[in-house]
């Protein structure tokens, strides 16, 4: 390799071109600690079944017990709770997690 | 003078009733005040004491009557010449004396002849044979009744005669007194109008009946004339002209009620009985698309039974023959826009024809789209799947591209909506839509697309088309853009604020899995190169602590940035795929690399990486050394390239076209999307009936997802089957074609 190289290939330094530089695509899904939401029994990839899309629409929650079900499962649950509030899966009650 | 009842001489009053009647029933000269006393007459007549005359001055009345209408038709007998105009006058005159004199005798009529009157509802609901003959009638009737009985009877065979010879003489041209002609036909409607039941019976007998037979010989003949000296066209025209005449005709002589009947039986003889001529010059006409003549033939032949049959099944055979004409002509992989725009020409060909020569008739409709959905769905090569939703998708996919061409807004918009018509026959629309999905997903990656607007535009017409479900990926996708652009903002935010300097300009589409046609393809394993690497990370770590419980994955086969090359004469700026970026980064370390050197550096697997670098090499940007390709080949960068360009793009492994394994892997999802579709379809079916015969789960199956595709029924045994093993359903013990649903 020459010390000096009289060329280079490089990316456009970000003050130079605004417009292009990197497009990247990514695509996102949910990660959770099982596949099928414990409620609704629904794959999380889906949504629950009042839902028509998944994704943004119908999105997943977190309790701070780590259990993961759609929103919409959960919140149904909790509604229909008289007295306490627990998780479906471990009876510890229920907080969202920050 | 007193009402109150009294003895009365009948002989004396009835002598200076009949004056008067005798000048009423003539039409003749009374005074008003001796029209009151008569009316007072007949007044103390049915109140007489001891007993009221009313019966007594009944028959008096018929009596007289009779009378009188016997000497008239001795009358009109004696004139001979014009026995049709003496009719005619005398009646006129008889008519309107017995209304007067039906107002004479209002109180006899009233009170004395009403109880005997049998009441709607006997004659509806009696049940027993009502003898007309037999009751007395009001007056008015009475006289009506003996002139039918003593004038029209004796003159019956007479008058029948004279009125067909006069309609014969209307028919060849001669002058006829239609007031006469007229009135005399209208007289026997008149005559027993006051029946409650049958009042045309006497019309239809005496009169109709001969005439619609008379009628029918006339034009039987006139029909075989014509047909021997005239083609058919022409025939046709003067068998318009005919029948408009024979219609004018009705109008002038006869009673509303036998205009369609006159009709019928002119049509019947001049058209259904030679539908087998007219139809055998259909094909023909059809053929050679005389509009004029197809006007007049569907003239004729609608009010045919079944008359329509065969000229809508010619019609049918010929656009779909034009419409395969136009598309088989195109080569096999011909240019989509070709195809589109051969078949909307076909279409709004023959939907003009139909709108101007059949009126838009629902039937001929029926048939262009019946036409139009065969030649759309014709299979080139039966055993391959068809190729219009792809030429249609494709075809939508170079109109909403950017392009040089500069179409204009309007005109684009234009050809867009026609799309939607070739659309709207396409069998397999989800297939279509797969196709769709993908462009729409590369023009919006690679923000190729002409205007945002149009997308949008384009994307609501097909939802009109064919519903939200249809769409709703599409909407999708649309909302990830403007979801990423909020990303692409707040991470520039968050790299102000961390004081992060990534070295470039980046930015970022994340899109949500599901939506996006893109997951599917197997992508090859790839490092990034270290000048992306910490940008990526960066983005990870901005994600996470955005949105917790999410995951990204980094499409790196639709990643493309811009480069600068520095080691040439000028600079340029070249637009690439992450893979070639990944290779060409790798000169930054050395002028001449070995294959297995960029698939250290690359992480590539060799046989993609081969495929990326003789890629590269066709721009000459590098240099592979001659011969086969293996992982000991020197590639070395071409110092010496140059361009006319300073900026431009690769785009040889940009996907922008479909690869025909893009196509089969398209072709694959939508095989395996109708298997769930259907699958979901049986379960709802069976969900709800509980228990099904096989062949109307099987009807019931095809009618729910027509709208989106035309289900072979051996994919929906299929279907019955997985759900049978999964054991959604099973056979009922009883019947082998019969399913029960298991709950």
């Amino acid at each position: 390799m020459r010390p000096d190289s009289v060329w280079s290939t490089h990316i456009l330094p970000s003050d130079v071109d605004s417009n292009a530089g990197w497009t990247a695509v990514a695509t996102w899904r949910w990660v959770a600690n099982d596949d099928n939401c414990g409620i609704c029994r629904m794959p999380f990839d889906g949504c629950c079944p009042d839902c028509k899309l998944p994704g943004d629409d119908c999105p997943l929650v977190w309790g701070q017990c780590s259990h993961c079900f759609h929103i919409h499962c959960i919140v149904k649950w909790l509604n229909s709770q008289q007295v306490h509030q627990p998780c479906p899966m471990c009876r510890q009650e229920w907080k969202f997690k920050e | 003078m007193s009402l109150k009842p009294r003895r009365v001489d009948f002989e004396s009053v009835w002598e200076r009733l009949l004056e008067t009647i005798k000048g009423v029933i003539t039409c003749g000269q009374v005074a008003r005040s001796t029209w009151n006393d008569r009316f007072s007459d007949v007044y103390k007549l049915c109140t007489a004491l001891p007993e009221p005359l009313g019966d007594r001055l009944y028959l008096e009345t018929k009596a007289f009557l009779e009378l009188h209408v016997k000497s008239t038709h001795f009358k009109i007998m004696e004139n001979e010449q014009d026995l049709l105009a003496a009719y005619h006058r005398h009646w006129e005159e008889y008519c309107r004396g017995a209304g007067y004199l039906n107002q004479l005798y209002g109180y006899l009529n009233t009170t004395f002849i009403k109880k005997l009157k049998f009441t709607d509802a006997d004659l509806n609901y009696g049940g027993f044979a009502v003898e007309m003959t037999d009751h007395m009638l009001e007056i008015g009737e009475l006289a009506l009744d003996i002139w039918r009985k003593h004038m029209i009877e004796p003159l019956r065979h007479n008058l029948m005669t004279l009125l067909l010879h006069e309609i014969a003489g209307d028919r060849t041209g001669q002058s006829v007194n239609q007031a006469v002609v007229h009135g005399v036909i209208n007289s026997l409607v008149d005559v027993e109008n006051y029946k409650k039941k049958m009042a045309m019976q006497l019309y239809e007998e005496m009169f109709e009946t001969p005439f619609l037979k008379e009628t029918g010989d006339f034009y039987r003949s006139e029909a075989s004339r014509l047909k021997s000296d005239c083609t058919c066209s022409e025939y046709m025209e003067k068998v318009i002209q005919r029948l408009d005449m024979e219609n004018l005709r009705s109008c002038k002589f006869l009673h509303p009620s036998s205009y369609d009947k006159v009709m019928q039986e002119c049509q019947q003889r001049m058209v259904a009985d030679h539908l087998q001529f007219l139809h055998g010059e259909c094909h023909e006409m059809v053929q050679q698309e005389k509009r004029k003549d197809l006007t007049h033939m569907y003239q004729l032949l609608k009010p045919i039974q079944g008359g329509l049959g065969v000229l809508i099944q010619d019609i049918e055979e010929h656009i779909k023959h034009t419409g395969l004409e136009a598309v088989r002509s195109l080569k096999t992989d011909s240019v989509p826009a070709n195809f589109v725009e051969s078949v909307l020409e076909v279409h709004s060909h023959f939907s003009d024809l139909i709108q101007k020569v059949f009126g838009n008739d629902q039937q001929f409709v029926g048939a262009l789209d019946k036409a139009c959905a065969a030649v759309i769905n014709y299979k080139l090569n039966p055993k391959l799947p068809c190729k219009s939703p792809e030429l249609l998708a494709k075809y939508c996919d170079i109109l909403l591209k950017k392009s040089s061409k500069g179409i204009s807004e309007s005109e684009m918009d234009d050809r867009l909506t026609r799309c939607i018509t070739v659309f709207k026959y396409l069998d397999d629309k989800d297939i279509f839509q797969r196709f769709y999905s993908r462009m729409l997903a590369k023009r919006l990656i690679y923000a190729q697309s002409a205007s945002m607007d149009a997308e949008e535009a384009m994307i609501n017409r097909l939802k009109q088309a064919c519903g939200y479900e249809f769409t709703n990926k599409l909407h999708r996708m649309f909302t990830d853009m403007s979801v990423s652009n909020d990303h692409n903002t707040s991470f520039q935010n968050y790299l102000q604020s961390k004081r992060v300097d990534l070295g470039i300009t980046f930015s970022i589409l994340v899109l949500q899995a599901g939506a996006w046609p893109i997951g599917g393809t197997t992508v090859p394993s790839f490092s990034l190169p270290q000048e992306l690497e910490h940008t990526v990370r960066t983005f990870d770590g901005f994600y996470g602590d955005k949105f917790s419980g999410r995951k990204l994955t980094w499409m790196h086969s639709f990643c493309y940035g811009e480069l600068k090359f520095n080691h040439l004469k000028k600079p340029y700026f070249v637009t690439m795929s992450s893979y070639h970026m990944a290779i060409l980064l790798a000169f930054n370390q050395s002028e001449i690399l070995t294959v297995q050197d960029m698939v250290t550096a690359t992480g590539m697997p060799e046989k993609e990486l081969v495929k990326q670098v003789q890629a590269l090499s066709e721009t000459k940007i590098i240099m592979p050394e001659e011969g086969e390709v293996t992982p000991d080949t020197k590639v070395s960068l071409n110092m010496s390239y140059s361009n006319k360009r300073t900026k431009f793009k690769i785009s040889v492994a940009m996907p922008t076209r479909d690869t025909p394994q893009e196509v089969e892997s398209t072709h694959a999802a939508v095989d395996e999307d109708r298997k769930m579709f259907l699958q979901a379809a049986i379960v709802r079916i069976m969900k709800a009936r509980k228990v099904l015969k096989h062949n109307l789960l099987i009807q019931e199956v095809i009618t729910q997802s027509m709208s989106r595709f035309h289900p072979s029924v051996s994919m929906i045994k299929k279907c019955i089957e997985t759900l049978i093993d999964k054991q959604y359903l099973e056979r009922t013990a009883n019947s082998p074609d019969e399913y029960s649903y298991i709950a």
